[in-house]
């Protein structure tokens, strides 16, 4: 927010007549509207993609892939086809790959494969190089999944780190750590939990969380939302 | 840079996403699923997405994924040659030391271009 | 106000300071024959490699994204959308060509932001002069009114 005047030190001046309010802007702020604005002025892209691309990051979230997993639960022939072709399986859920440039997001690609939980085998995923996490079904990653912690620890103290999640698995479960390094993305689809015998898809959708579909939470019947934990606040709030 | 294409990318790929607009162009593939292979240790200047963790460690392949080209390649936009790219399998005992041997089962599975791999 | 500008130009230079790793504060090049070959790997490691490394439990949390962070992440897929650069370039610079202290002591978005800038540079559609000319006007575009 703009400035007020202050007047606590003291002595008088003239004031000019008031500006426009302007807000003050970080390092950050001012070197995004510069990027941008040479960008567009340069031709390497217009506004109007840049708002269309917004429009595209403001709708995804984890819905579709909560869904996926919800119809492959009820459906086996949906089943089979999320573990061999689940690009074309996240057309049911509303998600075409390809969107919005007609060749898929530059940075998520369009090679999803979903992770079949079974009894006995476990999936978790974590990209250690980076964040690469399937977008445009599952949403943006949490910060968590970001943090060079979460990369450095994940893959070589699994079990440690998915208790501090709440998750804790019997030695007979084999933990599969899925480190997404390159262009495939990936989803767990877990086991269908106890007592939820006869749900509608629309109820098993409502359990199968962001947290289930990374892996390191487990769906059950009541749980609807991720692992509480605190959240930051920006300064200055985007889109949520 | 400057010089470079820019439409070349949605001329190849649109309609079809990528990697599959890389489809067909990286030959046979040289490894099968369930074979054993090593991690190289190829010299890792300036950039790559093989985890130093994984070099020298053996494991299965696990899956034959597809046709792209190899990201220490496409980091300065070079799209001329692909490989084919595994996930390849490892227990997490080979790995690390220190891991539990109460969960000998746990694994691990990443994914490498051709040019990291060796048979065993 | 040059005496703003001097403070600030003094903390900076203590600021950098405290940036530099203790292996470095003897202010001058190693001989070659200290730098071992793991000192060397270690080195000229890439910094986003980070698994397996040893780190300690920590509080996990999630975080809602500055407007500007978003609108970053925003210009970086528009850039490659429309040909500039592609994923595993900004990748690249992005991660790895910062070094390990930005990659470790900037924000997530900062380093999105920063590899934009960068590739308007490196791929010849801006000079330098240009994008220093456009941030210096875009900050006195914000400057409140005096």
């Amino acid at each position: 927010m703009s400035n007020d005047h202050d007047h606590s030190h003291g002595h008088g001046h003239q004031h000019n007549p008031p500006g426009p309010m302007v807000e003050e802007v970080s390092d950050f702020e001012a070197l995004e509207i510069a990027v941008r604005e040479l960008a567009i002025e340069k031709g390497l892209f217009t506004a109007e993609d840049h708002r269309r691309f917004t429009e595209f990051a403001e709708h995804i979230g984890p819905t579709p892939a909560a869904r996926m997993v919800a119809k492959a639960w009820l459906d086996p022939e949906y089943k089979k086809q999320c573990l061999t072709d689940a690009i074309k399986a996240s057309l049911a859920v509303g998600v075409d790959w390809l969107n919005p440039t007609g060749f898929g997001t530059p940075s998520d690609y369009t090679d999803l494969r979903v992770l079949e939980d079974t009894p006995t085998l476990h999936h978790v995923v974590v990209c250690t190089l980076c964040s690469c996490y399937p977008r445009p079904i599952l949403g943006f990653q949490p910060e968590w999944y970001r943090t060079p912690n979460y990369r450095r620890r994940l893959v070589r103290w699994p079990r440690p780190v998915l208790a501090e999640f709440g998750l804790q698995l019997p030695p007979e479960v084999e933990i599969r750590v899925e480190d997404s390094n390159q262009k495939c993305r990936f989803i767990v689809m877990p086991v269908r939990p106890a007592g939820t015998e006869g749900w509608t898809e629309d109820q098993l959708t409502e359990i199968v969380t962001r947290d289930c579909l990374i892996g390191v939470a487990l769906p059950r019947p009541g749980m609807t939302t991720n692992i509480p934990l605190p959240v930051h606040k920006p300064a200055k709030p985007g889109h949520h | 840079m400057s010089q470079h294409d820019r439409t070349h990318h949605a001329k190849i790929a649109t309609g079809k996403g990528d990697p599959q607009c890389f489809k067909g162009t990286a030959g046979p593939a040289k490894f099968k699923v369930g074979q054993t292979v090593r991690i190289k240790d190829l010299p890792d200047v300036f950039y790559t997405r093989c985890q130093v963790y994984t070099r020298g460690a053996v494991g299965q392949v696990a899956v034959v994924t597809h046709e792209s080209p190899a990201p220490e390649d496409e980091a300065w936009g070079h799209v001329d040659h692909s490989e084919w790219f595994y996930i390849v399998r490892f227990k997490q005992k080979d790995l690390w030391p220190e891991y539990p041997a109460a969960f000998a089962n746990d694994t691990l599975q990443t994914e490498f271009s051709e040019r990291w791999l060796e048979a065993v | 106000m040059s005496s703003t500008t001097r403070e600030r130009v003094l903390r900076h230079l203590t600021a950098v300071a405290d940036l530099q790793p203790p292996v470095q504060k003897t202010g001058k090049a190693p001989y070659p024959t200290e730098i071992t070959s793991e000192l060397f790997r270690a080195y000229t490691r890439s910094p986003h490699d980070v698994g397996g490394e040893f780190d300690v439990p920590c509080e996990w949390t999630e975080e809602e994204h500055e407007a500007w962070g978003h609108r970053a992440y925003v210009t970086t897929e528009c850039l490659a959308w429309r040909g500039a650069w592609c994923a595993e370039e900004r990748r690249r610079m992005q991660n790895v060509d910062l070094g390990t202290t930005q990659y470790l002591g900037l924000p997530y978005y900062g380093r999105w932001l920063l590899s934009a800038a960068r590739i308007l540079v490196d791929g010849h559609h801006v000079t330098l002069t240009e994008l220093i000319n456009k941030i210096d006007e875009v900050k006195k575009r914000h400057e409140p009114a005096r």
